[in-house]
């Protein structure tokens, strides 16, 4: 049985559909990554599902049991809220009791379960201070601590991590795993990084545009997305989505001809390729050449942005050995036809890799 | 000219102007523990040997502790009443923003404007009409009903300041409203609560025309006295009036004093709430 499952799930605010129509299921022990672009409906979600916002239409499902229409205040999840709107008037400690206060545990659970906590996310030596004397990374684990204090069925974290400064993600993504590892509940967190997403999830919901686009474990998702969203969002650096056409079963690629899947239709599509996909040589079937416009040098990968007859394109490569090319020099670029994955236009699905050969029927 | 020189004389220029500004107060104060003949003596004695004499008899007047009481009474119960009321009443404009919030927000504080002269004749009217006059709980209520318009102003601005993810966090995590409203926000506007304490309060405790006109003997208060006291065997009773005010004047001086950055905050409108 799911832990948290949404049945066909509506949301309208005023003309715009801010959600239409999703059903996903959060499987009891798993850590499920919410991913998508900013404003595509992730935090809605979440706050339909703690009771924040009611849904036009369909259900909300916790541990197979209906609470659609439980006020907030009696459905059993933990939540962490984008801000961490950790109370001002209160204490480290009291802020991070308060779930334990309001269910009117004894003070020496309270005491026990906050020492345990505190001790968890190593923020022991803070409970003593008030809000406004800490960091942001110490006000986020505050926030978490108090998010974790309810015996839930599920912790619900949405985009917990977001404005913190990169090194302080990193460590506190990896407390994360750690924390779920150690706590073995079920975890339903949102983010729109990639990084974030890849690092967490065990499972991947995307949703692009208030829409479930793609339900997948994490492997699968990066090796065969079935939109063109799971593409773009997961995955660093960003995946290359060109504009092609295609016509008679063969897809023109500025100018490139790859052949498509069996009975692709005539029209545009996009092609998505990954950056390591893109090699800088004539090593591929599909050949071309790119102008060298930005170098990054990521310590063990380089990644080279082109400019290939006036589509941007990111190519990334092991920097092992490897000598990078000049600046505003023209280079050679070359892809293998099946690395290319096209997506239809208007629904953004997968409609199948390509494959060499398309120069002979095009 | 030197600086120090500048300096010295920018001071004392300001404590010429402030001391012209505290004289009457001063000299109300000193003239508390004058007696009558020291008060009217010209030129005006600054040296004198002080007296309690004004003090006792005012204490042994029949009506002052009645006056007193009064004032305190009518003052606290009204303004707790009001801020209360207010408190509920902002929470939820600034929380559920019913349909024409702004205009009623405009029309609170434009009713604030309204002078009390301005309404005396319906109000007295209708307190007699009802049997209202001379009553506590009829002053207490029109008091009340002064106070909640400018409080209710107050008090939104505040509002609008703690974010409505504090009520979220306390109703996700089990708390009712009652809880969210008490124990979350309540705490977060403690400034804007005192400041409309305060104003109110002051409001209330310098009101003289309505007790005057809708009080009656039973209700009568500090300003009351000092207006129909203030005449006596023909004359002005000086040592009263001195003695009256000097006590009158305290309660406000220490409120003042011991709140004064909430009444900043408060006449700011919660403009430079993050310094308290």
């Amino acid at each position: 049985m799911p832990a948290v499952e949404l049945i066909n799930v509506s949301k309208t605010f005023g003309k715009k559909k801010a959600l239409d129509n999703v059903s996903l299921a959060v499987e009891e022990g798993s850590f499920t990554v919410m991913c998508g672009p900013p404003k595509a409906g992730k935090s809605l979600i979440f706050r339909i599902l703690v009771g924040l916002e009611t849904a036009d239409e369909g259900r909300i499902l916790l541990s197979g049991r209906d609470i659609t229409d439980e006020p907030a205040s009696r459905r059993n999840i933990g939540y962490v809220p984008q801000s961490f709107a950790l109370y001002p008037h209160m204490s480290v400690f009291d802020n991070i009791a308060y779930p334990l206060h309001l269910a009117g545990a004894p003070r020496e659970e309270v005491a026990r379960k906050v020492d345990a906590t505190v001790a968890m996310l190593s923020i022991t030596h803070l409970v003593k201070k008030t809000p406004d004397q800490l960091s942001g990374g110490e006000k986020q684990r505050v926030a978490v601590a108090r998010g974790l204090m309810k015996d839930a069925a599920v912790f619900v974290l949405d985009d917990p991590l977001v404005g913190l400064d990169y090194k302080l993600r990193e460590r506190l993504m990896d407390e994360m795993k750690q924390l779920c590892e150690e706590l073995r509940t079920t975890f339903f967190y949102a983010t729109s990084d990639s990084l974030e997403a890849l690092t967490l999830a065990q499972s991947f919901i995307v949703l692009d545009d208030g829409r479930v686009v793609e339900k997948a474990d994490v492997l699968s998702l990066y090796a065969e997305p079935q939109h063109v969203r799971s593409l773009e969002l997961v995955g660093f650096p960003k995946a290359n989505v060109l504009q092609a056409t295609s016509a008679g079963g063969a897809v023109d690629l500025a100018g490139l001809k790859l052949a498509g899947p069996d009975g692709l239709a005539a029209g545009a599509v996009l092609a998505g390729i990954r950056p390591e996909d893109v090699r800088l040589d004539h090593s591929q079937a599909l050949k071309t050449e790119g102008t060298v416009q930005i170098i990054e040098h990521l310590g063990s990968e380089i990644v080279v942005y082109l400019d290939v007859g006036g589509s941007p394109v990111t190519a990334a490569f092991a920097a092992d050995g490897v000598v990078p090319p000049d600046l505003d020099s023209r280079i050679p670029v070359s892809v293998d036809p099946s690395r290319i994955m096209l997506f239809e236009t208007a629904s953004g699905r997968l409609l199948g890799r390509g494959r060499a050969g398309g120069a002979v029927h095009g | 000219m030197p600086q120090r020189l500048r300096t010295t004389l920018y001071y004392a220029a300001l404590w010429l102007v402030s001391l012209i500004f505290f004289a009457p107060v001063a000299w109300i104060i000193l003239s508390s523990f004058k007696t009558r003949n020291d008060i009217l003596a010209t030129p005006p004695k600054l040296i004198f040997s002080p007296t309690f004499e004004n003090y006792v008899d005012l204490f042994t007047r029949s009506t002052f502790m009645l006056q007193l009481i009064n004032s305190v009474f009518l003052s606290l119960a009204a303004v707790i009443l009001a801020v209360f009321v207010s408190f509920l009443a902002a929470f939820c404009f600034s929380r559920f923003k019913p349909k024409g919030t702004d205009f009623l927000m405009f029309l609170l504080l434009s009713i604030r404007m309204l002078p009390g002269p301005a309404v005396i004749m319906p109000v007295y009217l209708m307190y007699v009409a009802f049997g209202w006059k001379d009553n506590h709980i009829g002053l207490i209520f029109f008091y009340a009903m002064f106070s909640i318009p400018f409080s209710v102003w107050i008090l939104k601005g505040f509002l609008d300041g703690v974010s409505t993810r504090f009520d979220e966090t306390g109703r996700v995590n089990g708390g009712s409203w009652f809880h969210v409203i008490f124990k979350v926000v309540l705490p977060q506007v403690k400034p804007g609560l005192i400041a409309a304490f305060i104003f109110n309060l002051i409001f209330v405790w310098n009101e003289f025309l309505f007790n005057f006109i809708i009080g009656g003997v039973s209700t009568q208060n500090i300003p009351y006295a000092l207006a129909v006291g203030a005449y006596a065997d023909g004359g002005l009773n000086w040592t009263f009036i001195a003695t009256l005010t000097s006590i009158y004047i305290v309660p406000p001086v220490l409120f003042i004093y011991f709140f004064q950055k909430y009444l900043l905050v408060g006449m700011t409108f919660g403009t430079v709430r993050g310094e308290v």
